[in-house]
């Protein structure tokens, strides 16, 4: 009998090439037919367009292999950034220290608000879609409160150049995105706290019986959650130079769509951060070369639909498959 | 990039059998992405459809219409402008989703030597003095369209008449501009304001919104809505608490559904802004600009106000 460690490595490639071939296919076919799809110019459009669901979605990764979901981040990206907005317009304050400080406030709103989701939905033994919808309408409502409705813009020239820098071509933002990924696959893969993650999402009652509490580690997976969606506040809001109540509308619909389409199980315990990353690259390439195409925007909503059902589609297969081995 | 070094590299050597690909370049139909908001709402659709039909009709140029999935979609509607960038088209005519973030992204087509068309709500003019362009804006002035229809109100109630606003979607520049304009008439005509609400330009939520304020004041005359949608469903809250034709409902945008009501005398003013044509406007501005034309500042559009037969 060969190695089963082997077997699972094999499996696990598989499964992964599976979204991987399915991301080459696509890129192959908007090549053939959109003659402007693969200049570089679009290369760095696409990377620069994917990184904000690249970022949510890594967050949302945690909180469904935990067993969750987090419907709030849209919002709560949005309290993020109007809080930091109005940080960072504080006439008190120095450049340096106002980008600082509004950084700062974006991530401890995010946390804070993550926390909250776990720590609700794990203590009083709520599902996270109710408890992360409850939070949607309070951080919506927070964000428009804090500002009375108005945008927030005229940040320091600084912090809005970080939304088009650029290293050898390749957006800073994207590149931020990426490491981002690479410490939270560390984390996923190489840590207590990471095998805790996949432990819980898989059999909570096992972890309970085994003499370990899953609350603290539920909580914590949420607060990272919302600590990538402080970040990701802070990248768009260099992205657009400007801060409003109303922006990420929806938002945690495409990030949930990135986790799923990259192979993660929605009922928690199975995937990686590595099928978050194709299923971002899906998503942005799917929407850049239809719009290249010239193919209608309602089309374009129905064809994303398809490919969603799709993946889900296949991972039931995986599903059986890994049952099977 | 391969594709252009190959290119000068030919032209440089002055070859003769690139002669004709460049004369065919010349007399190439320049190309127009036209970038708007929402095509789920049916203005912006009308617009669309107005902008194709018109294209057709001028048949010298080649029109790319983009839309986004929903108004509030900023992030979306900077990518159309990356892709458009990309793409070298010859000139954006855009809605813009937002009148300041979208400026960057502006900023960087002009840069690119694309000429650039702002309709319907009006880049922030400070913000292209930082970003040193001057983009011409083709569109109406809500403001002024909106004391139009606010005026009819005052007239019909005369001073001292208690009114409330349902406003559009907070920070969107036209509601903005439009709550202006009906604060322009209530000042005039020396209205009381008694409430002013937003219902997000929906005619649902307008209907609940405007339902609590008759419960909080039941001595409403009128109503200023910021659009027909909302106006629909401010009319449905007037029939359903039994008070038809005591409150007087004056709107904006002049959409087919609110024709009836304005027959009846529910609806006693409306202002058209002809958004069917609207980008229609932009192109020509657009092509005016391609053809070495420069163009600055505020080109105003019509408005019309229409009013009920009997008022």
């Amino acid at each position: 009998m060969p190695s089963s460690s082997s077997g699972v490595l094999v499996r696990r490639i598989l499964r992964e090439a599976g979204i991987g071939l399915a991301l080459l296919v696509m890129v192959l076919f908007f090549a053939a037919v959109a003659p402007s799809f693969t200049t570089h110019e679009n290369i760095a459009n696409i990377l620069t367009q994917i990184t904000i669901n690249l970022i949510l979605a890594t967050g949302m990764t945690f909180a469904i292999l935990v067993g969750g979901i987090d419907l709030s981040v849209g919002a709560v990206m949005a309290l993020c950034a109007v809080i930091a907005g109005t940080v960072l317009k504080q006439d008190s304050l120095s450049d340096p220290e106002a980008i600082g400080l509004g950084i700062l406030a974006s991530l401890l709103v995010g946390m804070a608000c993550g926390g909250l989701n776990g720590f609700v939905s794990s203590f009083w033994g709520i599902p996270a879609f109710i408890v992360t919808l409850g939070m949607l309408n309070i951080a919506r409502g927070g964000a428009l409160e804090v500002t009375n409705a108005r945008t927030i813009y005229d940040f320091p020239d600084p912090f809005n150049a970080f939304g088009t820098m650029s290293l050898l071509g390749v957006p800073v933002m994207f590149l931020l995105a990426l490491a981002l990924l690479g410490i939270g696959w560390l984390v996923l893969t190489r840590t207590v706290f990471g095998r805790m993650i996949y432990a819980i999402g898989n059999n909570e009652e096992a972890v309970r019986l085994s003499g370990h509490r899953p609350l603290v580690t539920k909580v914590l997976a949420f607060t990272v959650t919302g600590l990538f969606v402080g970040i990701a506040a802070i990248v768009y809001m260099t992205r657009l130079t400007i801060a409003n109540p109303i922006l990420g509308i929806g938002f945690e619909l495409n990030a949930i769509a990135a986790v799923i389409i990259g192979g993660t199980s929605l009922s928690g315990g199975r995937g990686s951060l590595v099928g978050t990353l194709l299923g971002a690259a899906i998503i942005g390439v799917l929407a850049n070369g239809l719009i290249l195409m010239g193919v209608s925007d309602f089309f374009r909503q129905i064809v994303t639909g398809v490919v969603i059902i799709l993946a889900v589609i296949l991972d039931s297969y995986r599903a059986r498959l890994s049952l099977r081995g | 990039m391969d594709r252009r070094t190959f290119l000068t590299g030919c032209a440089a050597g002055g070859a003769l059998a690139l002669a004709p690909g460049l004369a065919s370049a010349q007399t190439k139909k320049p190309v127009i992405g036209l970038v708007m908001k929402s095509l789920a709402n049916e203005f912006f659709k009308d617009m669309q459809e107005g902008a194709v039909k018109h294209a057709q009709e001028r048949g010298d140029l080649t029109l790319l219409p983009l839309g986004i999935q929903s108004e509030t979609d900023i992030d979306g509607q900077i990518a159309l402008v990356e892709n458009l960038i990309t793409k070298k088209v010859d000139a954006i005519v855009i809605a813009p989703a937002d009148s300041r973030a979208l400026i960057a992204p502006i900023a960087r087509a002009v840069k690119a030597g694309i000429k650039v068309v702002n309709i319907d709500v009006r880049f922030d003019p400070a913000s292209m003095r930082k970003h040193h362009i001057d983009i011409v804006f083709v569109g109406p002035d809500n403001r002024a369209g909106a004391k139009m229809s606010g005026d009819v109100l005052a007239k019909a109630l005369g001073a001292g008449g208690k009114v409330v606003i349902i406003e559009g979607n907070p920070g969107a520049e036209n509601g903005v501009q439009r709550k202006l304009g009906y604060m322009d008439a209530i000042a005039q005509g020396k209205l009381d304001l008694l409430d002013s609400r937003t219902a997000h330009w929906e005619t649902e939520e307008a209907n609940t919104v405007f339902s609590n304020m008759l419960t909080a004041h039941q001595d409403i005359q009128g109503v200023m809505a910021a659009n027909d949608s909302m106006a629909l469903g401010v009319v449905k809250a007037i029939e359903a608490a039994g008070r038809k034709g005591k409150i007087k409902v004056v709107s904006f945008d002049n959409i087919p559904a609110i024709q009836p009501l304005l027959q009846d005398g529910e609806v006693i003013a409306t202002v058209d802004q002809f958004g069917a044509q609207l980008a229609g406007d932009g192109i020509d501005a657009a092509m005016q600009e391609i053809a070495g034309k420069s163009l600055t500042g505020w080109t105003k559009t019509e408005l019309k106000l229409v009013t009920a037969p009997g008022s």
